[in-house]
């Protein structure tokens, strides 16, 4: 039981598991565009990753992970749009 | 919104539903922002990329290291106000309000930079769209840090309980926002060539 209460007591809450990907990713993008990575393919790569972490952002920290209704989609629906014409346009671009 | 251990099953979002409306319109107008400057880069894709080596990845690292971790503290501060924990709320405010300070000095640093070598909204296009875009979004890095204050500062005068905390959530979603703009707006603007 106290070793039980321990492991509880020093667990990561789900939110710092989330803020630790989301530094993580955060990281990931800095260091492509610190290595000089070009081209469209690391381009939607970058995006990608942060269409992710706005998604995490929404679902996790603002809570819309828990609501049955139209709401829980405003984010995700915000991210895809922009997320869309912005692909649209650098694959336009070549 | 829920705390850090569970989720919370319900009908409508955290926090007050107007602020949701404004959160609404904010981001369709970032949106749009968004998609016209790709679109505009589509046709001068070299004028672009040239421009975007003259800014400092390293300072927009700081910055998106400093808004996440805002947002982290936001977090913490509902889940504290959750479990009655006032006095550990209000410190966790403060810790987001102090990370958007540093949010708005180094964007601070970066702004003076770029005017110190001539740099400014009428060098070129991208310019142009790199200070729009910015400087709308230190704005409203502007206005949730004020939120986010007066947030605290009604929590101290005890408005805020484990069975009354939208006022909390309000002002905590709003910050949300204003991070997700940014986690956007660091790759379109400083690493997308």
């Amino acid at each position: 039981m106290q070793k039980t209460h321990n492991r509880n007591r020093y667990a990561l809450r789900p939110c710092t598991v989330i803020y630790i990907i989301l530094v993580s990713f955060t990281f990931i993008t800095w260091l492509i565009g610190k290595s000089s990575l070009t081209g469209l393919g690391f381009s939607l790569a970058v995006l990608g990753i942060a269409l992710i972490k706005g998604f995490m952002i929404g679902d996790y920290y603002m809570g819309l992970r828990g609501i049955n209704s139209i709401w829980r989609w405003v984010i995700i629906l915000w991210l895809f749009i922009p997320g869309c014409l912005i692909t649209w346009a650098f694959v336009s671009a070549g | 919104m829920p705390s850090s251990y569970t989720i919370e099953r319900r009908d409508y979002p955290p926090g007050d539903l107007a602020i949701w409306i404004f959160i609404l319109a904010e981001l369709l107008v970032f949106a749009i922002f968004f998609a016209t400057y790709a679109f505009t880069r589509s046709n001068h894709v070299a004028l672009f990329n040239h421009s975007q080596l003259s800014l400092n990845t390293n300072l927009a690292l700081i910055n998106t290291l400093a808004l996440i971790t805002s947002s982290y503290f936001v977090v913490r501060a509902v889940a504290a106000i959750r479990e009655d924990k006032t006095r550990l709320c209000i410190r966790w405010l403060i810790a987001a309000v102090m990370m958007g300070f540093i949010f708005l000095v180094v964007k601070i640093i970066e702004y003076h930079h770029h005017y110190h070598n001539g740099i400014n909204l009428r060098t070129n296009l991208f310019f142009m769209f790199y200070f729009s875009l910015t400087f709308f979004h230190f704005m409203h890095v502007i206005l949730g840090m004020v939120i986010l204050s007066a947030v605290a500062i009604k929590a101290r005068q005890g408005h805020y309980s484990s069975t009354d905390f939208t006022g909390v959530e309000t002002g905590a979603c709003y910050w949300h926002m204003v991070d997700i703009v940014w986690l956007i707006l660091f790759p379109l603007i400083y690493i997308m060539k």
